[in-house]
């Protein structure tokens, strides 16, 4: 896969995103539907995300690695790092028109649909390889256990991937 | 800008610790316009943090500032995690490692509902209002589910209903308190 291609492709799921994790559903459709990259390869760019220091969007640096080298890791850490910045010059031009309600809303808007596909993405997350109806409950209990913690925010990310990762160890096939 | 923004490791604290070395150590810019520019960059495309530290680094320094500290807030945390990524790739192929991710899976789906649910709770407006955010939110995810392969046209329906229903209660303070 050639870089520059691939940083269209994360280019355009950021610039069609809103905080968070909120480009991923799009990059599920374009990288995974489309054979560039596997859902196992989503998982371990999100935790490695999470490991990592730094914003926990950067785990399309990782995921940009798994498709394409140091290349890929380039391009897409570029894509993720140039729609952001639009906010610099529209703030000095628009500041007033920005915190307008019809722009708050739109923004909301869009915000919050993406966060609700990113639930959805986060479902299909739990064990790709299996129908929804066979996933062991175990697995189950970890994402409603993480989920609860997160909204909370009292544990640190990268203990609650150790711990999956053992108790995958104990549990897991 | 070039010691405050190398200093800011990530995870979820970052926020606070930025606004604890910018404002309150350093007095750089104030509390007002720290949590002006956190507002905007809420409202900005992509990774929220990223734009935050351009918004900083442009009142600070112009174009300049703004690449400066944004470059000096990514490339240690793009370094690192391309070097754990090709590490890992070393080892990714292990029985052991294909055991683990068995259980790692699941956390990074909770992960990843926890914070969607995070950023829904923290867009939503109070009230009656947030009745509205919510179900919207809930659809979004009906949608996903059932057709998870075309985001797109759920992204464009939650743009349409944001600008005709989702801009009443005007604030310019986020309601949401910041870390």
């Amino acid at each position: 896969m050639d870089p520059f291609t691939l940083f269209l492709i994360f280019l355009k799921a950021n610039l069609l995103s809103v905080g968070g994790l909120s480009a991923l559903p799009l990059l599920r459709e374009d990288l995974v539907v489309h054979g560039l990259a596997t859902e196992q390869q989503i998982v371990e760019a999100l935790a490695i995300g999470r490991l990592s220091t730094g914003p926990s969007g950067l785990y399309v640096t990782s995921l940009g690695y798994f498709v394409g080298g140091w290349p890929g890791a380039v391009a897409a850490t570029l894509a993720a790092i140039v729609p952001p910045l639009t906010i610099v010059p529209a703030a000095a031009m628009l500041r007033r028109q920005l915190l307008s309600s019809w722009f708050t809303g739109l923004m909301r808007g869009v915000t919050i649909s993406a966060s609700g596909l990113v639930i959805a993405t986060g479902i299909g997350l739990i064990e790709p390889e299996l129908p929804l109806a066979q996933i062991p409950i175990w697995q189950f209990a970890i994402t409603a256990a993480v989920a609860a913690f997160t909204v909370h925010g009292k544990v640190h990310p990268a203990l609650l991937i150790v711990g999956g990762g053992l108790i995958g160890l104990a549990l897991g096939r | 800008m070039t010691i405050g923004t190398q200093s800011v490791g990530g995870g979820p604290s970052t926020l606070y610790l930025m606004r604890q070395l910018i404002v309150e150590r350093h007095g750089w810019i104030s509390l007002r316009e720290f949590l002006e520019d956190w507002a905007l960059s809420r409202l900005s495309m992509g990774v929220h943090l990223i734009a935050l530290c351009g918004l900083i680094g442009a009142r600070l320094g112009g174009v300049r500032g703004a690449a400066i500290s944004v470059a000096d807030m990514l490339t240690p945390a793009v370094a690192i995690t391309i070097l754990i990524t090709a590490g890992y790739s070393r080892i990714s192929e292990a029985p052991l490692v294909r055991a683990a991710l068995a259980g790692i899976g699941p956390v990074t789906a909770g992960l990843a509902i926890g914070m969607s649910l995070v950023l829904i709770q923290a867009s939503a407006r109070s009230g009656r209002h947030g009745i509205t955010d919510r179900a919207l939110a809930v659809a979004a995810t009906a949608a996903g589910i059932l057709a998870p392969t075309s985001p797109l046209p759920v992204l464009a329906a939650g743009l349409v209903l944001g600008v005709l229903f989702l801009g009443g209660e005007h604030k310019k303070s986020p309601r949401v308190e910041v870390p």
